[in-house]
């Protein structure tokens, strides 16, 4: 197996990094591909919690780069997705406690294992950062239709362009309603100004908070939107170019159809 | 229901009386332009010290200056920024030294 090295990031903190990655790997397990997701977040692990996991870890990912324990004791399987594998951070340790090198010789040895390893970036742009992306072969950059978040996903997408790779964007938190009243920035504004490939548009999602709350993915609650939009993000990850990007759209109320019918709207 | 009838109603007014404020999309639209050009303008002390070397290879060319004394930097005023090179010239060459040959790969990635 040679799998792929993917890095999540944005820059900026709490746009749903961790969220996205947590999904985007359960996705990716439930269409029977092999995936590890890695919490790059040393000292301030959060993937655990969001999957549920935080019952279970024994050994972390500091501890199977240094040698302290065999790359599989690391691995904790999902409780729920067979081949859906975390990594966890150490909550002792800081960043500085790994290297690029180290970082690049670890995803080595998992890319003999696994079809997809998607690293969680810590937010900032400084060692985590820089451990996170030295073994990725593809970036995701996930952002928010905020003005500091857009500045900082552009900060980033140009760090990224400078080590050759290319980005692709996934617009988060989009709230239809707001976009349409002409109070957000719809993600053509956010995709206008950072102009790199778009690969997936997501829903303010209520479930989102529910599943956080419970640890289990929301691509495993029935009728959530972000879960479905990040099934969908995972399909063309995995080469489905087919799958088209469907944008957040206004739930129309029987007031605003008729107001359309009769040429109002 | 009965909110999407007020804002329906909300809009035909808008129509009627013609647009009001700019949407508050519009203002951030313009506002995260304008920020992302200033931070653009805004170069690592890496690629500055890589572009005063080229200067003063260009520079040595044609005049005899004192290296170490150069000073480069970036002035900015009234949204306008200038690159201001400063360097003391010692003699001028009588034959100026041939050019190299174009440099085919930049030094400093950027976007």
């Amino acid at each position: 197996m040679n799998g792929k090295v993917i890095v999540i990031t944005s820059g900026k903190g709490g746009v749903g990094k961790t969220t996205a990655t947590a999904s985007i790997g359960a996705a990716l397990a439930l269409e029977g591909k092999q995936v590890a997701v890695v919490d790059m977040d040393i000292g301030l692990r959060n993937l655990d919690v969001v999957m549920g996991l935080e019952n279970r870890i024994v050994f972390n990912v500091v501890d199977a780069i240094k040698g302290k324990c065999k790359i599989k004791q690391a691995a904790i399987k999902d409780r729920r997705i067979d081949s859906l594998y975390l990594f966890p951070a150490s909550q002792s340790d800081n960043k500085d406690v790994l290297t690029p090198d180290s970082m690049v010789r670890f995803c080595k040895e998992l890319r003999k294992e696994f079809d997809y390893i998607l690293l969680d970036c810590p937010a900032g742009i400084e060692r985590g950062f820089e451990n996170s992306v030295a073994p990725a072969d593809e970036a995701l950059v996930i952002c928010t239709p905020e003005v500091s978040s857009v500045r900082d996903a552009d900060r980033v997408i140009g760090l990224l362009l400078s080590k050759s790779i290319t980005p692709r964007l996934i617009v988060n938190r989009i709230i239809p309603e707001m976009v349409e009243r002409g109070d957000m920035l719809s993600h053509q504004d956010v995709v206008d100004v950072l102009s790199i490939e778009l690969i997936g548009l997501v829903e303010m999602d209520d479930q989102v908070v529910i599943a956080t709350n419970t640890g289990i993915s929301p691509v495993l609650q029935k009728g959530s939107k972000a879960g479905e939009a990040f099934k969908r993000i995972a399909q063309r990850l995995n080469g489905r170019k087919d799958i088209p990007i469907e944008v957040p759209q206004v739930n129309k109320s029987i007031w605003k159809k008729i107001g359309q019918k009769l040429g109002l709207g | 229901m009965l909110n999407g009838f007020t804002q329906e109603l909300q809009r035909i007014f808008q129509g009627i009386f013609g647009k009001g404020k700019p949407s508050s999309k519009d203002t951030a639209k313009n506002r995260i332009q304008l920020a992302l050009i200033c931070d653009k303008l805004e170069i690592s002390e890496d690629i500055l010290k890589n572009l005063q070397m080229d200067i003063v290879e260009v520079i040595s060319r044609y005049f005899e200056i004192d290296t170490q004394a150069i000073k480069l930097d970036i002035s900015k005023a009234e949204g306008k920024s200038a690159l201001v090179v400063n360097t003391p010239i010692l003699a001028a060459k009588r034959q100026p030294l041939p050019r190299p040959e174009p440099i085919k790969a930049p030094r400093a990635k950027g976007r």
